[in-house]
């Protein structure tokens, strides 16, 4: 299999650049510290190189080539004014130390951006700051822990999260220093109130959690949830991974939390890029406000001193809060990422909460159609529901273990065929609180027709040769990966031998 | 509102589940807790109006194309091949997430483990991840994994030295992701002419990790740090922040004892775009691998025995291990470590060189012009530089880089806004594309400026 390793053509064959300004460029540039060989990289030429990533690309499955279910990940469709907007020179060619009057529509994005996340989440202040979900989540804990110390409660060392939470909660507090205490949900998959009851204490710093749960059902508990921390002196602290099922329905503030993070990259349509960049601004109360990271952008009325703005009547400038923590990354953020958001916010506005109808629509009706398929036939079913609600929100999950009982065939297995009918496989064994699961988020953007064949395939599925699963996917690029090998035998890099 | 297909329909999907209305969708919120008043925001827009009004707002940006600039203090000016975003934002790879099934998701995984090796060659170690945040985010995780490895037997446990002078943003990002864990940062000190303090550097010596750049926030290159590896011994861990591009012409960390090496991708790959996304780089050797934080794609083969990509040594990572995980980090940067491989690619060895050399060129003459202005001096006289040089002002670095600006020319950086006692002091910044006209301009400039001080 050929790599990009292969292309070794002359030294002269590569990309053409102009010459150094003087005769001597390393004049400065003593013997000692310069390089004796140059890194092995591939000499290849542009039209090599078009082809090679083209033929990758082809090997490659995204939200533009079919449907996307992956649960938690709110892979919907990524719309391309965004990308036009982001090649702008007045993003893509900004520094982000340049001078406030150089960069005055950049600061009025992000204010907007800023004051609509307080808006949608019920909070009083923003940071764009942080550049993914989990970061977003570390520097919300990096918050609270200095409003505990600035109160004299630095001696509150726990974090609650249930054990249905995303992995990142308890590594994001745990890399602040905090100790996790785990808490059980309850038979329906939601909070247990009397666990958290038991668990709270002088020595809680916070609760986290996602609401919507994992399990892709509400939290009908949260205010008191909510209540019994604040009682206990905890602050609250929203995952907003699965806010893209309740914008402009409820939000974290009316709900009784303190802090919240965003992932522009779920709910406002950042293309993940196969991992990334993501953004997870966040938001908090008043009261945390003071120990956001900086800088914020801000503004006044524009006076007669000040060179031109943008033409709204005010200056923008940067503010740094008063207590704050400092920075999680060196610049202000994404803001590629930020402006992406603003662009896709812009087409809903006020309409927003239309979004995240849509996305519950979509995900029950597609719950609907696969338990429907199944209907009449309890004693061959092959899979149960996750959570025994009567409507989810944006997504569900399936526990397979009927089918596996039955015939050996794992959620693994199912997720595998999945491929081979042209969709990308629903997020796997989790939440772990789920056995053999399988969690399904179908977003807003994908049409009825889309949904109806994905639950007749799924269905067929169900009901194929075992054999078939445990071998798939049979018409993908490769077949099944041993990823046990590749933990073995750690092939990180080209070998040059 | 245009990108909801089943808009219109809603009454006919609601049917087929026994339902009446959108409203019952979210009959499971409690009165309690819902909002009851619509979003005050404004009414939705056409993908139009909203790109006019996104041309109208970005307009007001002053790009850096637009005049001689000589900011960098990190980030660089860079010139991006058109082949990359074009070839990046194909749908396949812009529109894909993590590469959870390898099995079609072959593209990135093999451009990721094409960009692991590429990383590996540029700072000589056997072992680099699928991107960090950015560069201080790379350098303060490698500080917690340097401790997690080194710290059980370290004669100073929980203690790491880093170099005085890196940039005070870095820092913070340091503090902040060290703070909670028990980690003690002491301070390196520099000499007069800019060098690491060698002898001070002995205090390292036992501790579980040295954190040092080069070039230094000033621009310097340090030889010293070439003995750094003998002074602190073995079992302290060398970590090293390079200028990716310098590596090129700069001898890679890997040869001269780093353990783990740490940078700004963003030259290769994509522009500063306003701090972000960027991408971090960390590569480390096999001692540090099992606990180290991020993505790594490994080759397998398939059932039928044809070589395969995979994510691998994913029990590090949160979403198995938890709380016990190496690092939170999940979504990471691979798009634009995926326009850095293209770009790297493009450039080649050779190319690599050049571009290096066309910075260094760009920095030397630079700095041999700016002195020529009466005045003007070096902070640190008679040192090799790589990309910047900090120099000293008869009035304040802020004062000058205004004036400047209204001549339209961003002059560099104010080091007042780093440095309290270098307000009199801006960093300026070269790069490839600075050209013989820019030059002239900033002197000009320099000189104008220098002498309505002097009237």
């Amino acid at each position: 299999m050929s790599t990009i390793f292969d292309f070794n053509g002359a030294p002269s064959a590569g990309w053409s650049q102009p010459d150094p300004l003087t005769d001597d460029p390393l004049s400065g540039i003593g013997q000692t510290l310069r390089r004796a060989s140059l890194p092995r990289w591939p000499r290849a030429s542009e039209p090599e190189l078009v082809r090679h990533y083209t033929l990758l690309s082809q090997k490659n499955f995204g939200i533009d080539t079919g449907f996307y279910p992956l649960g938690s990940c709110t892979m919907k469709h990524n719309p391309r004014l965004n990308e036009r907007i982001v090649q702008l020179p007045g993003i893509d060619r900004i520094h982000p130390l340049q001078p406030e009057h150089q960069v005055q529509g950049l600061l009025a994005i992000y204010f907007e951006m800023q004051e609509m996340l307080s808006i949608c989440a019920g909070m009083d202040a923003v940071t764009l700051q942080p550049v993914a979900g989990a970061q977003g989540e570390f520097t919300a804990i990096r918050c609270i822990q200095e409003y505990h110390r600035a109160n004299g409660q630095g001696h509150r060392d726990k974090v609650i999260v249930p054990d249905s939470a995303h992995g990142t909660n308890p590594a994001s507090a745990s890399m602040c220093g905090y100790e996790i205490i785990e808490i059980p949900s309850g038979e329906d998959g939601r909070i247990d109130l009397e666990a958290l009851r038991s668990a709270v204490g002088d020595d809680t710093a916070a609760m986290m959690i996602t609401n919507p749960s994992t399990l892709g059902v509400f939290e009908t508990d949260i205010a008191e949830a909510a209540r019994i921390v604040h009682e206990a002196g905890g602050q609250m602290y929203y995952d907003g991974a699965n806010f893209n099922a309740i914008l402009g329905k409820t939000d974290p503030g009316i709900m009784g939390f303190d802090a919240v993070h965003y992932n522009l990259h779920k709910t406002f349509s950042q293309p993940h890029g196969g991992g990334g960049p993501g953004s997870g601004p966040i938001g908090v109360k008043e009261h945390l406000s003071e120990f956001l990271p900086s800088p914020l952008a801000s503004r006044r009325a524009i006076t007669e001193d000040d060179p031109s703005g943008v033409g709204d009547g005010y200056w923008y400038f940067w503010e740094e809060p008063k207590s704050t923590i400092g920075k999680v990354q060196q610049w202000n953020g994404n803001a590629g990422a930020v402006v992406r958001a603003w662009a896709f916010y812009r087409r809903y506005g006020k309409e927003l909460e239309r979004m995240s109808e849509h996305a519950v629509l979509n995900a029950n009706y597609l719950r609907h159609r696969i338990t429907q398929g199944m209907a009449g036939e309890a004693e061959n079913a092959t899979f149960e529901q996750g959570a025994p609600a009567n409507v989810v929100k944006h997504e569900f999950t399936l526990n397979m273990t009927p089918m596996k009982e039955k015939n050996g065939v794992t959620a693994k297995d199912v997720a595998k065929r999945l491929l081979d009918f042209g969709y990308m496989a629903p997020t796997l064994y989790f939440p772990q609180i789920v056995p053999e699961c399988l969690m399904f988020e179908p977003t807003e953007t994908e049409s009825k027709e889309v949904l109806d064949k994905f639950a007749d395939d799924f269905l067929t599925i169900l009901s194929e040769d075992p054999e078939i699963l445990k071998s798939a996917p049979h018409t993908t690029p490769v077949k099944r990966v041993d990823e046990v090998l590749a933990a073995r035998q750690l092939i990180l890099k080209y070998s040059y031998e | 509102m245009d990108q909801l297909p089943n808009l219109g329909r809603e009454h006919d999907m609601l049917k087929e589940m026994g339902l009446n209305s959108m409203e019952d969708l979210f009959e499971d919120i409690p009165e309690e807790v819902r909002r009851t008043a619509p979003l005050p925001l404004p009414g939705p827009q056409s993908e139009e109006s909203i790109l006019a009004d996104a041309q109208r707002l970005l307009r007001a940006n002053v790009d850096l194309d637009s005049r001689p600039s000589f900011l960098s203090a990190g980030l660089s000016r860079n010139f991006v091949p058109s082949m990359v975003p074009m070839l990046a934002t194909r749908g396949e790879f812009l529109t894909s997430y993590t590469p959870y099934q390898p099995e079609v998701s072959q593209g990135m995984l093999q451009a990721m483990w094409e960009f692991q090796t590429m990383v590996s060659e540029l700072v000589a170690l056997p072992v680099a991840n699928v991107s960090m945040y950015d560069a201080s985010t790379a350098a303060a995780e490698a500080i917690t994994c340097a401790v997690r490895v080194r710290s059980k037997r370290a004669l100073q446990p929980n203690t790491v030295y880093v170099s005085e002078f890196i940039p005070p943003h870095r820092m913070s990002v340091i503090e902040n992701y060290t703070q909670g864990v028990g980690i003690k940062i002491e301070m390196l000190p520099h000499t007069e002419d800019g060098l690491l303090d060698l002898v001070a550097a002995k205090e390292a010596a036992g501790s579980c990790a040295v954190y040092v750049e080069q070039p230094n926030a000033f621009g310097v290159l340090d030889e010293g740090l070439l003995q750094l590896r003998g002074i602190i011994g073995e079992t302290t861990a060398l970590i090293v922040g390079v200028d990716a591009v310098s590596l090129g012409v700069i001898e890679a960390p890997g040869n001269w004892g780093a353990d783990i090496v740490v940078g700004e991708g963003q030259p290769f790959g994509i522009g500063p775009t306003a701090g972000g996304p960027i991408y971090g780089i960390f590569a480390c050797t096999k001692d540090y691998l099992r606990l180290m934080p991020g993505r790594i794609v490994g080759q397998s083969v398939d059932t039928e025995g044809r070589v395969a990509y995979t994510l691998t040594l994913s029990t590090r990572e949160q979403h198995i291990r938890r709380h016990r995980a190496t690092s939170n980090i999940c979504s990471n940067e691979t798009l634009i470590a995926l326009m850095g491989a293209m770009h790297m690619a493009l450039l080649g060895p050779e190319g690599l060189e050049k571009l290096a050399e066309r910075t260094a060129s760009a920095t030397q003459l630079t700095m041999e012009e700016v002195l020529k202005v009466e005045g003007v001096s070096l902070m640190f006289p008679e040192r090799e530089v790589f990309r910047e040089f900090a120099i000293n002002l008869p009035i304040s670095g802020k004062n000058a880089l205004e004036r400047m600006d209204e001549m339209g020319v961003l002059g560099g950086f104010d080091l007042g806004r780093w440095w309290k006692s270098a307000e009199n002091s801006i960093l300026i910044g070269c790069d490839e594309r600075t050209s013989d006209d820019d030059i002239r301009m900033l002197t000009d400039c320099l000189r104008v400026v220098i002498e309505e001080v002097a009237v």
